[in-house]
């Protein structure tokens, strides 16, 4: 018996291959029967995300496996075999036991160490239970996959850091606030990473938006796409007194906003928490306007501060990663080479019938 | 004999949520600190935004407040019916409208929003403090009909 995967992922294809792998949730059922059927596994899962699409299966001789499973794939995805086969990898234990505990550690991931593919992984593993494709060996080796890929977030904090200015902006925000969807946003100027912070933000659910630009137009079609309103830039202050979040990212060679301005603003909206993310520079805002009572401001250079923080935080945690890994592969290795040997035992000592 | 129970219970069950007041206070102010010097350190990731803080603070001061005016009301009613009297100016009975007085202030403070965020948690905090003394010191520094502890 051998436990193998095949498959492709964001590294070895381009999406274009990618979505021609892709399971739907709709063809799994197909899928899992010409499995058992057609390329006669005992044990297989699919795992199909934007990123990924593999397969694992426990077979009873590797080769043979993959490259049925290959053509499986190959048949699926319409694609010239020849075409396919460079783009797809193929793994063996004990490396596909890793390949998998890294996928799942989201060491694996283009986003080192995000969640989302955990959550995936077991996802994957609940369909391919409930359409009964999983048995012994697959059971236990996603249930230890899923305890790395926790065990590995939970002790290294990989998942923590984050990756770029918006990201930390968002972090930041939902410090402040904790869940951002009853929050309101405003973003003055329309610069890139303005948009960016934007968008992630209306991501995360927040409840309103609101556009301000020199030029209207501009500010009217960024505010249409994200489903808000836009204001010029001279409803600045007015605006402020509704929105809970504002992403200033305007070229002004001036500040914006001053602290005397600000605190007028508080006062008059009672103090709600303002968080005020100044990505301009010049800067937008007057940076004392930090000192001031439940005012939350962050520059540029306070974000990506945060941000290279981060970065070597996270080096550090891939390392620690690396150990845990390495721990949990080889539980499982000494749990399957048991299993194994006690399997031949209980065939050579007559027990039960060889397969 | 019901209402010495009540009024013993429901004092001690405010003085548990005026302690979850005071502690969300305390971390109220650490998140704040980390947010306004922008240190992103370990602590930073593992507590609470600060609108859950500020939740938990407003509904543990709700709480405790609503319980302790429970307790004083069964305490005069029951010393009254008990002892005879509705009040013997007794410094634990003193502290307590005191404390009553302070949380209604604040509760009031924060209800209409006139003060938020690290000012009431500061005050959560010097409450509690007033709590601790009403509920330990008052027993051990001054004559009181309520020593127990």
């Amino acid at each position: 018996m051998h436990i193998v995967v095949v498959g492709a992922n964001y590294r070895s294809c381009p999406i274009e291959v990618r979505e021609r792998l892709a399971f739907q949730a709709d063809q799994l059922a197909a899928a899992y029967a010409a499995l058992r059927e057609h390329v006669g596994l005992a044990e297989s899962l699919i795992l199909s995300t934007c990123n990924r699409v593999e397969i694992y299966a426990n077979a009873t001789s590797p080769d043979g496996a993959a490259a049925r499973l290959a053509s499986f794939l190959g048949a699926h995805s319409r694609l010239d075999p020849q075409v396919l086969r460079p783009q797809l990898y193929t793994h063996a234990e004990p490396s596909s036991i890793e390949h998998l505990f890294r996928v799942a550690g989201g060491l694996d991931s283009m986003v080192l160490g995000e969640t989302e593919i955990l959550h995936q992984v077991k996802r994957a593993y609940e369909q391919a239970q409930r359409h009964g494709a999983t048995g012994k060996v697959l059971n236990v080796l996603f249930q230890k996959a899923l305890n790395a890929g926790k065990a590995i977030r939970a002790q290294t904090g990989i998942s923590r850091g984050c990756r770029s200015v918006g990201t930390v902006a968002i972090e930041l925000a939902q410090k402040i606030f904790g869940d951002l969807r009853p929050y309101a946003v405003l973003l003055a100027g329309t610069g890139k990473i303005g948009e960016l912070v934007l968008k992630r933000l209306s991501a995360r659910g927040v409840s309103r938006v609101r556009v301000l630009n020199r030029s209207l137009d501009r500010a009217q079609a960024l505010a249409a796409f994200y489903g808000g309103q836009a204001y010029g830039l001279e409803a600045l202050e007015g605006q402020l007194l509704d929105a809970d979040i504002a992403v200033m990212s305007t070229a002004s060679p001036t500040a914006l906003l001053s602290r005397a301005q600000v605190a007028a603003v508080m006062q008059a909206r009672r103090q709600r928490p303002l968080c005020l993310i100044d990505l301009g520079v010049p800067r937008n805002i007057e940076p004392s306007v930090g000192e001031l009572d439940n005012v939350y401001r962050f520059d540029i250079d306070d974000l990506q501060g945060l941000v290279d923080h981060n970065y070597e935080r996270r080096r550090q945690a891939l390392q620690a990663s690396q150990a845990i890994l390495e721990r949990k592969v080889n539980g499982f290795l000494s749990w399957w080479q048991e299993e194994t040997q006690g399997c031949a035992q209980r065939v050579s000592s007559g027990l039960v019938a060889a397969p | 004999m019901l209402m010495v129970i009540v009024h013993t219970v429901c004092s001690l069950l405010s003085y548990a949520a005026f302690l979850v007041g005071f502690v969300s206070g305390v971390l109220f102010l650490i998140q704040e600190r980390q947010l306004k010097r922008k240190h992103m350190g370990v602590l930073f990731r593992r507590l609470p935004a600060l609108g859950t803080l500020d939740r938990w603070n407003l509904l543990a001061i709700g709480i405790g407040f609503a319980l302790l005016t429970i307790g004083l009301v069964c305490g005069v009613w029951g010393s009254h019916r008990l002892l005879g009297v509705w009040w013997r100016w007794d410094p634990k009975e003193l502290l307590a409208v005191a404390l009553w007085g302070s949380y209604l202030v604040l509760w009031v403070v924060r209800a209409r929003a006139t003060l938020r965020g690290r000012k009431v948690a500061l005050l959560s905090i010097l409450g509690f403090t007033l709590v601790l003394f009403t509920f330990l010191g008052v027993s051990r520094w001054l004559p009181t009909w309520h020593a127990y502890l």
